[in-house]
């Protein structure tokens, strides 16, 4: 991740958040689903999953969530602070698939004394997406540091 | 003339019963915002931030100091689980917990899958803080036909607060299914 926040006063509608690829092993699906605290069977065991009619076991919404947060502040810094985060979920994403983030600057706006970015994004996978999605991002007013 | 079975319907006005009540879970996580568990989380997403783990760093931001990583707001009211036989492995009791979905269950719709997360985040909480949720049910929709199997969505608005201050919302939807297996390996 970037070391230095970005400026917003740099920012322009249209801009690329930094993509973010993702080699989703087993060992992550697991990890992000007890990280988060879900122990539901379809995030952890593959037999059961398959009783529910899923090939392999699959990331859990807490985990998407995760990645959304460190996709944003990866690209916007250390005191870029997310204010909203509205995502929707289409294919599942299985442990093996490989998950790519891009986003976009789609509006900016000062208030509270933060910039705000609004960002579209979406996580794609060789099934299509995975998640689309709306966020808001505050960065400090001022210099970037 | 509604689809399903006389079941699926009693089932299905049991839940509207609920709309707009308080569901579980409810009340304070049961740990206050720790490192070690903001550590655990950000090397399962291999999330490098220095705000969420590097104290010396995080003094000199804007923060002041450590905060937790804003979209584990709701990890930290996630309920302790009690693991054997976890619900003969479709569900996660937890302690003390009611299922408010279980009519749906006992229908039948004994499959989850999330849909939607929408967050609002109002400030970043600090080591040490505990974080309390009021979770209202607020829909759940007729049976629909979806790619996985009948089922219903279902909808609920959680509020955050730490002490007495509302610091996050969230609306959250599921679908609560009764997979159809044959087609979905097919």
């Amino acid at each position: 991740m970037r070391k230095n926040t970005l400026d917003f006063r740099s920012l322009r509608v249209g801009d690329a958040v930094t993509p973010m690829d993702l080699d989703l092993t087993a060992t992550f699906v697991v990890a992000g689903a007890i990280a988060t605290r879900d122990f539901m069977p379809v995030h952890h065991d593959r037999d059961y999953a398959a009783t529910q009619g899923s090939p392999n076991i699959f990331l859990n919404i807490l985990s998407d969530t995760g990645y959304c947060s460190r996709f944003l502040t990866d690209w916007a810094g250390p005191e870029a602070a997310v204010r909203k985060l509205a995502i929707r979920l289409g294919v599942p994403a299985y442990a093996g698939s490989r998950l790519e983030f891009t986003g976009s600057v789609t509006s900016l706006a000062e208030a509270d004394g933060e910039g705000l970015v609004e960002i579209a994004f979406r996580a794609t996978n060789d099934q299509g997406d995975h998640v689309s999605g709306t966020a808001v991002i505050g960065l400090p007013l001022g210099a970037g540091r | 003339m509604p689809e399903g079975t006389s079941a699926e319907r009693k089932a299905y006005e049991a839940m509207q019963a609920c709309i707009g009540k308080p569901i579980g879970p409810t009340g304070t996580g049961p740990d206050p915002v720790n490192q070690p568990m903001i550590r655990h989380w950000a090397a399962a997403f291999e999330d490098e931030n220095p705000v969420y783990t590097d104290p010396a760093f995080a003094a000199k931001t804007r923060f002041g100091g450590i905060v937790a990583p804003p979209l584990m707001l709701q990890t930290w009211t996630m309920p302790t689980p009690k693991l054997t036989g976890i619900g003969e492995r479709g569900g996660s009791p937890t302690e003390g917990s009611v299922n408010v979905l279980a009519p749906l269950d006992e229908a039948g719709f004994v499959a989850t899958l999330a849909t939607n997360s929408e967050f609002e985040v109002l400030r970043y909480l600090r080591l040490g803080e505990s974080v309390s949720t009021e979770t209202i049910l607020e829909s759940v929709s007729e049976r629909k036909r979806t790619r996985l199997g009948p089922g219903h969505f279902v909808t609920w608005v959680t509020t955050y607060r730490a002490g007495d201050e509302v610091v996050g919302r969230q609306m959250f939807r599921m679908l609560k299914f009764k997979p159809d297996v044959e087609a979905l390996l097919k």
